[in-house]
This record gives C-alpha cells, sequence and structure tokens, in this order.
C-alpha cells in the first residue's frame, strides 16, 4: 500500500490534474443528470405488505390527500359575497388540471340529503348564490340541520367554510403551490384564506428541507474554513484538506447521478456526513506532519512527506474502512433512500480516504510543505510548548482520576439508558415546521374548526358480497366510530357508511332524531341504498363502500398527524378487531398517515439494526487490524457512549427520533470510531517505542489528542451553524451531530484511554519478560 | 319491358327520396328519432349491468312497464334482483310540456311506504348506472341546435352525423355527435362531450329488433371513458302494445309489486 502511493506520488502534478479532471467529469454529470425526489411514496418499500396494502385500498376508495382551503368570515359565512367565493374557487379549483372535478368538495359541491314531505331528495346546498335575506337563512337551516355537512363543510360557529380538494400523491410540486397559493390571494379580504392539508405539508417539507440544506451547508463550509484555518494558520493544508471533503461529495453526487439515482431529502445528509468524516483525515495527516517538522526542521518536503504516509496511511485507511462499513450496514434497511445513503456516503468516505493518502501529499509535493518555515515555526514552537503541558497534564489528571472517570461513565449511561427508553418515533410532518411557521398557525386554526387536518382509514373487508348491508356489521362499525370520536379528543370526527344510512332512515321518518340510527333490516337498508344511489350521486358512496359491499372505508379525522395520535385511535379501534372477526371480516389500515406511521417505523427498526449490526462488525475489525480482541472493545467504547448518550438526550429532551435524528447515529459510528482508531494506532506506536506508559499516554494526549480536538472543535463549529437554520430538522441534526462529535471526542481522551491504560495492553509482554 | 318501366320508376323514386333527405335539417333528423313511434305501451323484462372500473359487474333485473298517453309518458319499474331490493318499485310520469318536472316516486317495501323523490335535473344519472335519464331518451330536440357534419356508414347502415349542442351553457354535455340510421330512425351511435369539451362517454346500439313493425332497441352499452365505469342495458320479453290499462300506473300497483 505505502509502495503504491509512494510510486503513484512520483508525478505529483499527474495525480492532480487526474484527480480534478475526474472530479469535472463527475461534477458535469452531477449538473446535468441529477433530480431531486419530491414525492413521499417513492421514500417508502412498496413491497411491503402494509404499502401494497393500503395502495390497494386507495384505488378501491380513490383515498387522497386533500388540500383544505378554508374561507373565513368573522361575520358569518351565510351573506352572498362569500358564499359567491365558495363558488368561484371551488369552480376554480375544478378546473385545475392537477385536480379532477370530482374530487373537489365544498358547500357548493356537496349533496344535501333531505326529506320533503313525505320524500327524500338529494339536492345541491345551493347553485345560484342566494341574495335575499330569506334565502339566506334557508341556507343557513340547511347546513345546521344536516349532520353529515355542519361541522365537517361548514364550522360550527358558521365563520368557517372549508374546500377540499383531493389530489394525487404525484402531482404537488412548487408551481402548483404557487398556483394554490396565488388563487387563494385572489380570494382574499376581507375573507380570510387559509390553505393547509397533507399534500402542502408534505410538499413544502420535501423542498424547505433540501432547499434549507443548500443555503446552509455552504456556510458551514465557510465557518469549516475559518476555523480550519485558525487551527493550522495554513492557507494550503486549509486548502487541500477542504478539497478532500469537496471532491468525495462531488464524486460521490456524481456517480448517484451517473447510475440515475434521485437525490432524496436524506441524500443532503451525505454531504454532512461527508464533511464531518473527510476533514478528519487531513487534520491527522497535516498534525502529523506538523509534528514531525517540529522534530526534523530540516527535513525535506519528501522526507517529510514519506515519513507522514509511512506513519499515518495505516490509521488513514483503519478509520475509513471501519466507517465505510458503518455506513454500508445501512444496506439493510428496507427503505431505498437509506440504503442509498449508506452506500454513497460509504462511497465518499472511501474516496476521501483515497484523496487524503494522494491529493494531501502530491498537494505537498507539488506546492512545497505547508509554512513558511521561520517566524510560525517560533510561534508554534512557543504554543506547543504550552500545549504539550495542556497534554501532558490532562493526560496525568485522567489517569489520576479513573475511578471518578468510571463512575462518571457509569452514571451518564444510566441516565441516557433510562432516557432511551423514553425516546418515541414521530411520524409527523407538521411536527417538523416552526411553531409559528404560516403552515402550523394554519392548520391549528383548521382543527380549531374542524375534524381534523390529519385522516386515518380502516379498511374493512367482508367475505362475501354485501357484507356491509348487515345491519350488526353496520351497527358495530358505528359504535366503533362513536368510541374512537368520543373517547380521543385528538380524533375529531369519523365518516363511513353509517353515516349515510343514520342520515337517510332519520329523513325518511321526518327528520325525527329517534331514527338517526342503522335500520334494523338488511332489506330496508339495501333499499336506502338503492334509493341514494337512484337519487344522488353514487360515486360519493364508493369512496365508502366498494359496489358489491364487500369493503368499507370508515375514514377518522385527527387534529394531529403525529404518531402518538394515531396509535391512540388504532388502539380504540383494535378493540373492534375481535367482533369483526367473527363475523369473518378483517380489518386493516391505509392512507398517508398510516403509511408514514410504519414508514417511520421501519425506519427505527433498520436503523437499530444496522446500528447493531455495524457495532459488531466494527468490533471485529478493529480486532483484526490491531489482532486483539480486546482492542477491538476498547475502540468501540467511545461509539458505544456516543449512541447512549445521543439517544439518551434525545427521549430526556422530548426529541421525537425521524428520519433524518435516526440517522444521526452513524454520525456516531463513523467518527467514534476515527478518533479511537487514531488514539490507539499512536498509542501503539509510542508504546512500542517508549516502553513506558506514562510516557506513551503524554506522547499520545499531545500527538492524536490534540488532532483530535481540533477535528472535534472544526467540525462542532461548522454544524453549529446549522442551529441557525429555518427548518427544524436541520437545526436538531446540526445540534445532535455537534453533540455527537463531542461526546466522541471525550469518551475517547477519558474513558477509552482509563481503559487503555488500565489493561496494560501493549505494556504487558514487557512486563512478563521483566518478571 | 315492363319490369325496365318499374325499375326507372323505382330508380326516380329512391332519387327522389335521396333528394328529400338531403333537404332535412339537423332539427328535423333528430325530431325523427325522437318521434319514431315505440307502440303506445310496452312490457319488458330490463337487465342492468354495471360494470366498475375494476370489472366487478352489479346485475339488476327489473320488470318495466311504459305507457304513452297522449301528453303524458307513465313508466313503472319493479325490481326483481337482487333479492333484498325486489319488488322495490319505482314510477316516473314524464310530461311533454317542458316547463313541467317529471313526478318520480319510490315505494320501499322494507319501510312499507310510498316516497315522492325528486332530483335536481334530468341531468341525473339513472339507478346508479352512466345513462342520465337525458341520456335514456327524455331530451327533447328543441333544447339543442343540430347540425349535419356528415353522412357515413357506419356498421353497414347510412348514417347521418349529427352534432348537438345545448342551448343551456350549463348543461352537462358541451356537445353530442350522434350516428343516426337514415331510414329506420335509430341513434345507433353517440359520443358525449363533458363541460369542459373533453370526451367523457360513448353510447353503442348493440341490438334493434323490428317488433310489431317498430324499431325496438334492445341493447345498448353506455362507456363513461373518463371514470372507465360501463352500463349495459338489455330487453327480453318485449311485448308491444298489449293494452296496459292506466290503472297499472298508480300508487297501489306499486305497492302490491310482482306476485
Amino acid at each position: 500500500m505505502e509502495k503504491l502511493i509512494n510510486s503513484i506520488l512520483k508525478k505529483p502534478a499527474i495525480v492532480l490534474v487526474t484527480i480534478l479532471l475526474i472530479s469535472i467529469a463527475f461534477f458535469i454529470v452531477m449538473k446535468k443528470n441529477s433530480r431531486m425526489e419530491t414525492d413521499l411514496d417513492k421514500y417508502m418499500p412498496q413491497e411491503h405488505p402494509a404499502f401494497v396494502y393500503s395502495n390497494k385500498a386507495e384505488k378501491w376508495f380513490n383515498i387522497k390527500d386533500g388540500i383544505i382551503i378554508a374561507i373565513e368570515n368573522k361575520d358569518g359565512i351565510y351573506n352572498p359575497r362569500t358564499l359567491k367565493k365558495i363558488k368561484d374557487l371551488t369552480k376554480k379549483l375544478q378546473k385545475m388540471k392537477e385536480i379532477e372535478k370530482n374530487d373537489v368538495t365544498s358547500l357548493y359541491t356537496a349533496d344535501n340529503i333531505i326529506g320533503t314531505d313525505g320524500g327524500l331528495d338529494v339536492k345541491a346546498f345551493y347553485k345560484r348564490v342566494p341574495e335575499t335575506k330569506e334565502k339566506l337563512e334557508a341556507l343557513r337551516n340547511k347546513v345546521r340541520s344536516n349532520e353529515m355537512i355542519f361541522g365537517r363543510i361548514v364550522s360550527d360557529d358558521e365563520t368557517v367554510a372549508v374546500i377540499i380538494a383531493r389530489i394525487n400523491d404525484n402531482v404537488f410540486s412548487q408551481d402548483f403551490y404557487k398556483r394554490i397559493i396565488n388563487l387563494s390571494k385572489e380570494f382574499e379580504g376581507p375573507e380570510k384564506i387559509h390553505v393547509a392539508g397533507r399534500p402542502i405539508v408534505e410538499g413544502t417539507m420535501a423542498l424547505l428541507g433540501p432547499a434549507d440544506m443548500k443555503r446552509m451547508v455552504p456556510i458551514v463550509i465557510l465557518v469549516i474554513i475559518i476555523v480550519l484555518y485558525l487551527v493550522m494558520r495554513n492557507v494550503k493544508s486549509t486548502l487541500f484538506t477542504l478539497l478532500v471533503v469537496l471532491f468525495s461529495t462531488i464524486w460521490a453526487f456524481g456517480l448517484m447521478a451517473a447510475l440515475g439515482i434521485p437525490i432524496y431529502a436524506v441524500s443532503t445528509m451525505i454531504p454532512v456526513m461527508l464533511i464531518a468524516i473527510g476533514v478528519a483525515d487531513g487534520i491527522h495527516l497535516y498534525s502529523h506532519l506538523f509534528h514531525f517538522m517540529q522534530e526534523n526542521p530540516n527535513a525535506d518536503k519528501r522526507t517529510a512527506v514519506k515519513n507522514m504516509l509511512h506513519e499515518m496511511w495505516k490509521p488513514v485507511v483503519m478509520t475509513s474502512v471501519t466507517t465505510a462499513v458503518g455506513f454500508i450496514s445501512l444496506l439493510t434497511s428496507e427503505v431505498y433512500p437509506i440504503k442509498y445513503f449508506g452506500f454513497f456516503t460509504a462511497f465518499g468516505v472511501m474516496a476521501a480516504m483515497v484523496f487524503s493518502l494522494v491529493l494531501i501529499p502530491a498537494g505537498i509535493l507539488a506546492f512545497g510543505l505547508p509554512h513558511s518555515k521561520k517566524k510560525i515555526n517560533i510561534d508554534e514552537e512557543k504554543l506547543d510548548d504550552s500545549k504539550d503541558g495542556i497534554a501532558y497534564k490532562f493526560a496525568d489528571w485522567v489517569i489520576g482520576h479513573k475511578n471518578s472517570i468510571y463512575a462518571v461513565t457509569v452514571l451518564i449511561s444510566a441516565i441516557s439508558i433510562y432516557g432511551i427508553t423514553k425516546v418515541w418515533i414521530n411520524s409527523s410532518f407538521l411536527e417538523k415546521f416552526e411553531k409559528d411557521s404560516d403552515i402550523v398557525l394554519t392548520d391549528k386554526f383548521i382543527n380549531q374548526h374542524f375534524g381534523g387536518t390529519s385522516t386515518l382509514n380502516v379498511i374493512l373487508e367482508g367475505k362475501k358480497e354485501g357484507e356491509f348491508k348487515t345491519p350488526d356489521v353496520l351497527k358495530t362499525v358505528a359504535k366503533m366510530q362513536d368510541e374512537v370520536v368520543s373517547t380521543l379528543p385528538v380524533v375529531g370526527n369519523s365518516f363511513s357508511l353509517s353515516d349515510y344510512l343514520k342520515r337517510m332512515n332519520k329523513v325518511m321518518h321526518a327528520d325525527s332524531v329517534k331514527y338517526e340510527a342503522i335500520p334494523d333490516s338488511r332489506e330496508l337498508i339495501a333499499q336506502y341504498l338503492l334509493l341514494y344511489e337512484m337519487s344522488g350521486d353514487p360515486e360519493n358512496l364508493w369512496q365508502v363502500v366498494t359496489e358489491d359491499y364487500k369493503k368499507a372505508n370508515i375514514t377518522f379525522q385527527l387534529k394531529s398527524d403525529n404518531s402518538k395520535a394515531l396509535k391512540s385511535a388504532i388502539a380504540v379501534i383494535e378493540k373492534y378487531r375481535p367482533a369483526f372477526a367473527k363475523a369473518g371480516i378483517e380489518l386493516n389500515y391505509a392512507g398517508s398517515g398510516y403509511k408514514a406511521l410504519v414508514f417511520t417505523d421501519l425506519i427505527l427498526e433498520g436503523q437499530i439494526k444496522s446500528l447493531i449490526m455495524s457495532l459488531f462488525i466494527i468490533i471485529i475489525l478493529l480486532a483484526l487490524m490491531f489482532k486483539k480482541i480486546s482492542i477491538g472493545l476498547i475502540g468501540s467504547v467511545p461509539i458505544i457512549i456516543t449512541a447512549l448518550i445521543g439517544f439518551g438526550i434525545m427521549g430526556l429532551l422530548n426529541i421525537p427520533l425521524s428520519t433524518t435524528t435516526a440517522l444521526i447515529s452513524s454520525i456516531a459510528i463513523g467518527i467514534g470510531i476515527d478518533y479511537a482508531v487514531h488514539f490507539i494506532e499512536r498509542y501503539k506506536i509510542y508504546a512500542g517505542q517508549t516502553q513506558d506508559k506514562v510516557k506513551t499516554t503524554h506522547y499520545t494526549m499531545k500527538h492524536t489528542g490534540r488532532a483530535i480536538i481540533f477535528n472535534a472543535v472544526i467540525v462542532i463549529a461548522g454544524f453549529l451553524v446549522l442551529l441557525f437554520s429555518v427548518f427544524p430538522p436541520n437545526r436538531t441534526l446540526g445540534a445532535m451531530v455537534s453533540l455527537n462529535m463531542f461526546t466522541s471526542f471525550l469518551g475517547t481522551i477519558t474513558i477509552m484511554l482509563v481503559i487503555l491504560y488500565g489493561t496494560n495492553i501493549y505494556f504487558q509482554k514487557t512486563k512478563t519478560k521483566g518478571e | 319491358m315492363k319490369k325496365a318501366v318499374l325499375l326507372i320508376a323505382i330508380l326516380m323514386l329512391t332519387g327522389i327520396t335521396v333528394h328529400a333527405q338531403e333537404k332535412l335539417t339537423g332539427l328535423e333528423i333528430m325530431k325523427k328519432v325522437y318521434n319514431r313511434p315505440t307502440g303506445n305501451d310496452m312490457e319488458a323484462n330490463l337487465t342492468m349491468i354495471l360494470i366498475s372500473s375494476s370489472g366487478n359487474e352489479r346485475v339488476r333485473e327489473i320488470k318495466q312497464y311504459i305507457k304513452d298517453s297522449g301528453d303524458v309518458e307513465k313508466k313503472i319499474m319493479f325490481f326483481i334482483k337482487p333479492a333484498d331490493v325486489r319488488n322495490t318499485s319505482f314510477m316516473n310520469w314524464s310530461y311533454d310540456d317542458p316547463k313541467k318536472d317529471d313526478d318520480q316516486w319510490i315505494y320501499l317495501p322494507a319501510l312499507k311506504k310510498i316516497k315522492r323523490i325528486s332530483s335536481d335535473s334530468k341531468g341525473d344519472y339513472f339507478m346508479g348506472s352512466d345513462f342520465t335519464y337525458d341520456d335514456l331518451g327524455d331530451r327533447k330536440p328543441e333544447e339543442d341546435t343540430h347540425k349535419i357534419l356528415r353522412e357515413e356508414k357506419l356498421n353497414g347502415e347510412d348514417c347521418y352525423v349529427i352534432e348537438s349542442i345545448p342551448k343551456d351553457e350549463d348543461y352537462m354535455y358541451s356537445k353530442t355527435v350522434t350516428w343516426i340510421i337514415k331510414d329506420k330512425w335509430i341513434g345507433l351511435k353517440k359520443e358525449f362531450y363533458d363541460e369542459d369539451g373533453e370526451y367523457l362517454k360513448i353510447l353503442n346500439i348493440k341490438d334493434y329488433k323490428k317488433i310489431k313493425d317498430y324499431w325496438i332497441i334492445t341493447q345498448t352499452e353506455m362507456d363513461n371513458v373518463q371514470k372507465n365505469h360501463k352500463t349495459v342495458m338489455k330487453l327480453s320479453n318485449i311485448k308491444i302494445d298489449t293494452g296496459i290499462p292506466d290503472s297499472k300506473f298508480t300508487e297501489r300497483m306499486m305497492k302490491r309489486g310482482l306476485k
């Protein structure tokens, strides 16, 4: 390996030009072929049974997510102007090419099932906008007396009416969103128009997250450049360290584009990972170089580079391989974007390794050693003296307080484990937004006035045709709806075939509330349904039951899309599973909210699986590299502690696990292992050289400890920038990466050192010899 | 020689007829279709097959009686199948006077009550099928502006192709195009375009028969291409001009049902 690198480095200019050319080629491919994937359905494993079923059910009942446009008039909606706005906006939405005409529901399109003297009628609430007082009053009464509409399309206080436009998953785009917003603005004043609904939330999130990343990453890089420069005090080394990160990122995204794989939201984390990991190699290499230059001030650049590579290629390769393996373990995930994330990050890490071992030395050879000798040399020597002092003192302090360190570690681990038990997964998209953002406020507003902006679909599947004309079955459905809605404040409403039948039964009995119930006779149910089909628009009916009355769809409206809310509803619904099973009816769930719930569970499960797996692989790798099982175990200590603290703090601070936060554990592994490997490798070398435990810890702390702290400071500074992000998940990411870097660093130079010191590894032989 | 004279006469006559036909306006053609005699009364079994986009079929069997008594056409229908709606009956009185809405009643045997039903417009779908009441022949020719597009052969029959545009701009169709068999005055095929001018449905006449000198359409198929939903209607056991009494079309008969 070393020979290979040295022979390559005979012509540094060619190396530099070649890497540059390939990078440019990748960059062009990336510019040309990269595309962003914003359809969240594409993120989910389509072959997973829950998704397969949900997608089928969505087809049966035409289940789609709805954009909700609320028209608010504080003086009440029953005036010609507001009613005209409802009508006009409805018509305009129906004309949009992304929306099917039948998928728009409002007071203007809704069916009013009413009883007339001795008859039944399905009518529109209004066609021409009512102008006179009497007509407006009549409309108000029509709405008030229809429980299928009142509180669902018109708010109970009669100040808000909603228009719901259901759209397919794949039609949402920035442009479509803009047109919806512009359209609603046209109708603004004095009425207020609010736009909400899952497609808006999902769409905005899919666009906002990466857009925010795009804005923040350059600032992160800038801060890293500045700190890198402050630490290295040298332009050339700063530049080459950055080039390593930059080129590895370009190669990763270039390969992705070349293979035709789109950029997913999680892919935007790849540069984040590569920055955190990529700078480490550069720092360690240059740190060693400076160290060497101090000890051998007169060495020429070739000698210096040779020594650097000789001493450092091994830890660089080891850290990179272990890190890459950590990411490769993500291939076990069922979620494709995460698989890709793991693969391309691993590729980027390996690329960064190659660049560190080739680009950095080539740069030194081509452009000279990275500092003008005299002035800074004196400065640095001074600094180094004082730093030596700190490093030695710190090492002594650590060794001196080993019992306290053990105790503190155990205590922190215990608290973290307690915290971990409180970790919960959140599939909510809405909660990823700022609490005072428009999107959250609108959602809150609509939830205050209506049943809820989020939906959960319960799909019941009978064995025989006409199952959902059976009175007992429908009564169970109605009972289940009642229980879920009445016991859970978070569930605002529900809707199913039973609501149609209750309404028709009531209307056919002169609007008597007594008859607002499921009829006892199967024939009557069948005849009501026939009657409805004959007088109304059966299309509406096929959203709650299939034409053969074998399957039914019950929609629950929730005021929150978070996992706790969904799970609480599911818990109540599950109580009815046995009752349905007895009738031979299967119960399943569908809809985007449920899919998101399953999806996050999958992510977490995959994340934990890959975390455990990579931990084992890394222990084995370390053991093989250092030819000692004990080293494998010791080296994994900082990672384990980092992961524990990371998850523990999330639990204690009530930060839910989500797609982004779950991935942060990969960083813990990726970076924690780097620190440990560099530290142990150096420790081993000094142990061999000095045969003195105290000296070894001193030297290692001075050499590697310094590099590690530089690395940690640089990356933490960079990621703290994300705290100023406008997108909360990115803020969490910044804080968590910084935290993980910090605990990895601290864990390595304290508890790991203590254990390493305590086990007498690398000194045992001498001792036995001595004895 | 005699034969030759006859031949010439026939040729001349046909020539005259053809000439006369060329002079027909679109409206006149549509009126001929609308007014094509189909007898004074009819009794038949109607089988309605509703086919959903997933291919699921629902079959309804209905016994129907229709009687034209001058200014009002009365129709009574009894469900035979499915079993849970057996003897549900439906009665419709449709008036020639365009200002007068149809009267409709339904009898639900499970409720033992007759209810009057009404709908907003004739654009409503008939019993959840792909046919609206208008599609079933209730729409009067005067409600549209007709234009002869061309003449062409369809299924071996000489047809007029007529484009009809509703006078009422808010009507559910923006345009229909009908293929009409020249001497039989049967609409053989009809295309429907929705409010936005987009192709919506196609009606195909699958079978028609001459019964007692009347051309009776016995099987039709309506295909909603936008929803991918289809309805097939078949008539069987057709009896024409049997002298169905007016007393057949009463609430009492609705309640009595089929024996």
